[in-house]
């Protein structure tokens, strides 16, 4: 192989690669140069555990991405299940009963979602953003517009274990990565979502069941938003009446920054995961220079527009 | 006839979309208004509505363009927020009013170029913007205050010849939306452009010699200049400047726009059918405070209204 092209290949490769890599990178040395004390594990891990939540949301909407499709009703449904845990309507309840009914109902709207954008083919970001507004002005009129009280301790001390030196919920986000990693690289399932990602036209006249992969995709995005949502909940350890709302709007900046492309269905696992991590040190970064939470806006929004910049010109390149 | 009056009824053949029957629904809601609140139809409240209805109703007349072109445009919430944080900042209103315009087609503008040029998804460009937007917001006016110029003050609060402003500024959207979406050659490729979309050929109109970037763009600019001008009635309506007073602004815009049977996929659309959207949610706002619903509950509500009128809608392509 010449030179030229070896020099070619690699930057095709470098070119491939999500941005958040990049970013990823570039955060780490700006903290080790101005930072140094702050990157040990132990700070890391708590950094990481901050945003677990996220981190297990962005599972959810890198799923549906991937099918062309987007969830945004994560926030709505953070609430509701937040609602249940602490508005003290199941007094005494164990730790299994809040799993089941917190993943039974999200796991029941991810299937609404993927009905009405499935088979009634209704706009997944006006079905998403309709579900959420409905869930939250429903907890808001539930709890008029307080927080509704405490949750039980048994979220918090299990929030705060350790598996060696990690955080068991940075531990949980990285395990349900692998998982969902291993049923898109292994899996029919997955196999199909890559089809349908590539092409729904071209997946239905090969017999890919284009409509029940997105149903099935929602229906597990759903199931995986309320696994965030018990994270979060574990997390601020009381009831609110705002908590999550922001985190769809960030899992899908995480997701596009990760190399999952919107509206083209590219992209794996390890790149929104990054994505994330790179989304914690950008603030870490940001607080360090003590820039304020406009500045914050500003940044997260230009990221976001730099990144889809550069998946669309890529893109309009190889077409 | 009877044929005539089913397609109207439906909406089937018609650019203009599903508009007559969202019109009946508006009749059907003011008639069950003014029975169960007498005071619905006095004449206080009926300004009141009309003053409430008018930065939602401009809002939306400026998505309905991006919408018609298969586009939607989230960041006119954070423009609106912009707007009166910018003429709140004790300036001359002769200087604040062109700045605020010009911020407006900048932001069309890129907007516009990033869908157009740069291949990003209209969704993506335009949260992106909502950010950056919201964040030079609140870093001029972290909280509600200020003092907005008192030529905006009168243009929005005044009358003429005892009529009250908002009423010449309904007439003067209808009339400049009426000009640019029906009574034009931008208008006209605006469908020509959204219906080859809808329809799965993005360069449909290209072939028939419409230069569709750049309508699509001017649609983004038509609609961040019309968020700017709502921006501009509320700053005269709180008469201070808010850095959250545009929050959930792109929602409600989508959903008049969607109520009033334009299609989300792109192609059809009408100006009428916007503006009794528009007044639909007015109506449903303004009826639910005089019978005293929650403003959480109503937000409720009118999620629910807008997953109906969506889920009515059925669509050839599946996804966002």
């Amino acid at each position: 192989m010449t030179t030229a092209a070896m020099f070619n290949g690699s930057v095709q490769r470098i070119q491939r690669t999500p941005p958040a890599y990049f970013v990823f990178v570039g955060l780490l040395i700006v903290l080790w140069l101005s930072r140094p004390n702050m990157l040990n594990i132990n700070i890391i891990g708590i950094f990481m555990r901050q945003n677990a939540p996220l981190g297990v949301l962005v599972l959810g909407q890198l799923l549906v991405m991937r099918v062309k499709s987007i969830d945004l009703s994560g926030g709505g449904v953070i609430l509701l299940i937040n609602y249940f845990i602490s508005s003290g309507l199941f007094p005494e309840a164990s730790l299994t009963f809040f799993a089941v009914l917190g993943l039974t109902t999200s796991t029941l709207i991810g299937l609404f979602n993927g009905l009405m954008i499935g088979k009634r083919r209704v706009s997944a970001v006006i079905v998403t953003l309709a579900v959420s507004i409905i869930l939250v002005g429903l907890v808001q009129f539930l709890s008029s517009g307080k927080p509704p009280g405490d949750v039980p301790t048994y979220f918090n001390d299990l929030y705060n274990t350790k598996l060696w030196v990690m955080p068991s919920p940075v531990v949980f986000w990285i395990a349900l990565s692998l998982i969902l990693a291993g049923i898109l690289s292994s899996t029919v399932f997955g196999r199909f979502v890559a089809s349908v990602g590539e092409s729904g036209a071209a997946s239905h006249f090969a017999g890919v069941p284009v409509e029940r992969t997105i149903i099935l995709a929602h229906t597990l995005a759903g199931f995986i938003t309320g696994l965030a949502a018990l994270v979060q909940t574990a997390s601020i350890a009381v009831g609110s009446v705002r908590v999550g709302l922001d985190l769809p709007i960030l899992s899908v900046a995480a997701t596009i920054l990760g190399g999952v492309v919107f509206g083209r269905g590219e992209g794996g696992v390890w790149g929104p995961f990054f994505g994330v991590l790179s989304f914690t040190f950008l603030f870490v970064v940001m607080t360090a220079f003590g820039i304020s939470d406009p500045g914050k806006l500003i940044a997260q929004g230009l990221i976001i527009l730099l990144a889809a910049i550069f998946y669309g010109v890529r893109a309009a390149k190889s077409d | 006839m009877k044929q005539d009056f089913t397609n109207l009824l439906t909406g089937r053949q018609s650019r203009q979309g599903l508009w007559f029957a969202p019109l009946l629904v508006a009749i059907a809601i003011a008639a069950y208004l003014a029975l169960s609140a007498p005071h619905f139809v006095g004449s206080e409240n009926l300004l009141n509505l009309v003053a409430q209805a008018m930065p939602l109703t401009i809002t939306a007349i400026g998505q309905m363009f991006v919408v018609v072109v298969g586009g939607l445009d989230l960041s006119v919430g954070s423009l609106i927020s912009f707007t009166t944080a910018i003429l709140a900042l004790d300036g001359p209103g002769y200087l604040l009013i062109p700045a605020v315009l010009a911020f407006a087609v900048l932001v069309g503008l890129i907007n516009g170029l990033a869908v157009t040029r740069l291949n990003v998804h209209p969704i993506i460009a335009t949260l992106a913007m909502q950010y950056i937007v919201l964040g030079v917001t609140r870093t001029l006016r972290p909280v509600a205050g200020g003092t907005v110029p008192p030529v905006v003050l009168k243009a929005v609060n005044g009358f003429v010849f005892g009529v009250p402003m908002p009423v010449f500024w309904g007439l003067l959207v209808l009339l400049v939306g009426w000009m640019l979406l029906h009574g034009s050659r931008f208008g006209l490729h605006l469908f020509a452009v959204g219906g080859g979309i809808a329809s799965g050929n993005e360069q449909a109109a290209r072939n028939f010699g419409i230069a569709h970037k750049r309508i699509t763009l001017l649609a983004y600019v038509a609609s961040a200049c019309f968020a700017a001008l709502a921006g501009v009635y509320l700053a005269g309506r709180i008469a201070s400047g808010d850095p959250n007073v545009g929050l959930g602004f792109e929602l409600d815009a989508i959903t008049a726009v969607a109520i009033g049977g334009t299609q989300l996929s792109g192609g059809i659309g009408s100006l009428q059918g916007t503006i009794i959207g528009a007044l639909v949610l007015a109506m449903l706002s303004n009826g639910m405070n005089l019978t005293n619903v929650s403003p959480f509950l109503q937000t409720a509500i009118k999620g629910s209204i807008l997953l109906m009128v969506v889920g009515l809608q059925k669509r050839k392509l599946i996804g966002l």
